[in-house]
């Protein structure tokens, strides 16, 4: 067992400490402040090959891996703690990949290429207006129509929609939705690459809407109305009835890396932390880390922040030796425990970590000057969901390792 | 055209911590190509792509981190590396340093550019770049913020003094210093990492140069540490606060502050 990162995950985490320390940082409470991230600076991380990281080299990727991936967004989240440019990155990581392990031939040369550029972007598109945990219950439909399939339907919650309108190519969404009839069920399920709009021209029948979030405002968070949008077979990811399966299966891929972009966010708070700890002084000069009410306090963080860190890097670990090690050494299964313990740990202990942080600043932490609770904002969006809640984690957890007899939600 | 450039891993100052009694703990300090140096590659690229050229990176030491500095040299787009074996290459003195860069490119070269950051960031020294123009008996340019290739066999640098600028021209084949200031060197993406993990790196050994290594054994290291004063002129209305000035002013005359 060998717990250190190779050479090549090394060198490639100080090159983009450097490359998010150099462009990131300075700009974060603007992107913060301002709600967009400049469509310069997505273009620059593109020439930089922070996209498509996992994907290989014949569609434009960097043919890295998971855990580079992962390395790459808690690095990006250091330096931009709100996380909203981590989370494009994330985006922009994950379902490429997905994409490229499930995608036809034909969609992975079209669309990988110009996501990995920066030119485009590439998200999820899974929430609907009754629910997202319950993706079986969706209610978008696509009907098949010769070479086509025609879907209706509604989508919220979705990171990107408008980037996709600004981005010169443009971009989409791996969208999930029932084939032919909205019943109930896991089975009649089918993905797309919903590309809303591409090599710089609107689709007809996507009406989107942004809402209007409370933290990470540099990226857009919004809903869109599929009306007889029209999809090219081409575009359809994996067999019709393997729609919610592959969906799982991309989720656990961006599920590793949201947790990786929450322990970067946090890794900041913590380290603004101990600046403070050890620089107010106070009761006749003694600094804040010498009163152990404080200082033990930080070491339990500091342990919680690192048990996360490890459970990130298992489960993209993992992730690595699932899908891009030949023969495999676990199944897609294999990996739902892994992940989810990341996913549940990793934004729960950022913001655990902000509230603490945010304490021992004082009065100052609750000023806007202090920034921290850009970092509050952002983490605590993904204790709420993003490829999945934290109570699906816990009934991930609970329903593999307990069994799935005794642990059932439905019925 | 053919450009060598010397680089050194450097130790990364801003987090070199210290023992209770001073000495520097430097088996926990970082250590990574340094600024100036990478800037210096930086400009080798340039001229690469602007007017076509060969670039090779050469170093002086045997750890570790000398292997990754021309692996990193590598990976911003280098195409020849070679490594000088030595152990213990913290203690190397800079003569023998810049003899052996002296001696890779003669044994490599000919060059017409042997470029290399103007100081490292952990010693200062600033003394490699000169002292390989005087033992190839070649001219030097050094502390250039912005370099110029001006014509088969011209070279110019600029260089920001305290009174202007000035800008001087070198007949090639020479030695360029560049500072830190001179660009913001590139950052090697994931791609140019993993080809330049299996690109090859020449060792040669100081005997095969046939140079003698030699090395400094520092008498005593100590943290560097400037004792403030605390000295306060209290004052507390404007007639006060002019009687303060006064002796502030005084005060810094005395310790040659202000003259």
């Amino acid at each position: 067992m060998d717990f250190l990162l190779s050479e090549d995950e090394r060198r490639f985490q100080e090159s983009v400490s450097e490359f998010a320390k150099r462009h990131i940082e300075p700009r974060w409470i603007e992107i913060d402040e301002k709600g967009r991230i400049p469509l310069e600076l997505i273009k620059r991380m593109g020439d930089q090959g922070l996209f498509a990281i996992p994907v290989p080299d014949k569609y434009g990727g960097m043919g890295g891996t998971v855990l580079m991936a992962a390395l790459a967004i808690e690095e990006i989240a250091y330096h931009d703690p709100a996380v909203a440019v981590a989370v494009y990155a994330l985006l922009n990581n994950g379902w490429p990949l997905a994409l490229s392990l499930f995608g036809s031939e034909a969609a992975k040369q079209e669309i990988l290429p110009k996501v990995a550029s920066g030119d485009a972007f590439f998200g999820i598109g899974s929430t609907e207006p009754q629910g997202g945990s319950d993706v079986a219950g969706a209610r978008t439909v696509a009907r098949r129509s010769g070479n086509k399939w025609v879907v209706n339907g509604e989508k919220t919650y979705i990171s990107g929609v408008r980037e996709i309108q600004e981005l010169p190519a443009g971009g989409g969404f791996f969208l999930v939705s029932k084939a032919e009839s909205a019943e109930y069920g896991h089975r009649n399920m089918v993905d797309f690459a919903l590309l809303p709009k591409w090599n710089g021209k609107m689709r007809d029948g996507w009406k989107p809407t942004v809402y209007d979030d409370i933290g990470r405002h540099g990226l857009s968070t919004g809903g869109f109305k599929l009306e007889d949008f029209e999809v090219e077979d081409d575009l359809r990811i994996g067999d019709v009835g393997r729609g919610f399966y592959l969906l799982m299966e991309g989720f656990n891929i961006a599920r590793v890396l949201v947790a990786a972009a929450t322990i970067g966010s946090a890794r900041w708070a913590l380290d603004r932390g101990a600046e403070w700890l050890r620089s107010r002084k106070l009761f006749q000069g003694r600094p804040l880390a010498s009163f152990e009410g404080i200082s033990f306090r930080f070491a339990e963080l500091y342990a919680e922040l690192e048990a996360a860190k490890y459970f990130v890097y298992r489960a993209a670990w993992m992730i690595d030796k699932t899908y891009l090690e030949n023969p495999p050494r676990f199944k897609p299964k294999d990996l739902n425990v892994p992940v989810s313990l990341a996913k549940m740990k990793g934004p729960e202990t950022a913001t655990r970590i902000y509230e603490e942080v945010l304490k021992w600043l004082g009065a100052y932490g609750y000023t806007k000057e202090s920034a921290v609770y850009r970092g509050w904002l952002g983490t605590f969006s993904y204790t709420i969901g993003a490829e999945g809640t934290q109570n699906i984690m816990r009934y991930i957890i609970a329903r593999d390792v307990i069994g799935s007899e005794y642990v059932s939600h439905t019925g | 055209m053919k450009i060598l450039v010397a680089v050194k891993p450097t130790f990364d100052i801003g987090q070199l911590k210290f023992e209770k009694d001073g000495t520097p703990m430097l088996d926990a300090c970082p250590v990574s190509l340094g600024e100036a140096d990478r800037c210096a590659l930086e400009e080798a690229m340039r001229i690469k792509e602007r007017l076509g050229a060969t670039v090779a990176a050469a170093t002086v030491g045997s750890s570790e981190a000398h292997y990754k500095a021309i692996r990193d040299s590598y990976a911003m787009g280098a195409d020849e590396g070679y490594l000088v074996k030595a152990d213990d290459p913290w203690k190397l003195d800079a003569l023998s340093v810049a003899s052996a860069i002296a001696r890779v490119a003669a044994a490599t070269g000919p060059y017409d550019l042997v470029l290399t950051g103007s100081g490292a960031g952990d010693t200062h020294a600033s003394v490699i770049g000169p002292m390989i123009a005087g033992i190839l008996g070649i001219p030097l340019i050094a502390g250039v913020d912005r370099l110029e290739v001006r014509g088969p066999g011209v070279v110019a640098g600029t260089c920001k003094l305290e009174d202007g600028s000035y800008t001087y021209e070198a007949k090639t084949p020479a030695v360029v210093t560049v500072t830190s200031e001179a660009n913001a060197p590139r950052i090697p993406n994931l791609r140019a990492i993993l080809r330049s993990k299996g690109m090859p790196i020449r060792e040669m050994s100081a005997g095969e140069l046939g140079i003698d290594l030699r090395r400094l054994e520092p008498l005593s290291v100590r943290k560097y540490e400037i004792k403030r004063k605390r000295i306060i002129y209290k004052a507390e209305d404007q007639k006060g606060a002019a009687e303060a000035s006064a002796k502030l002013l005084a005060a810094l005359r005395s310790e040659g502050v202000l003259s």
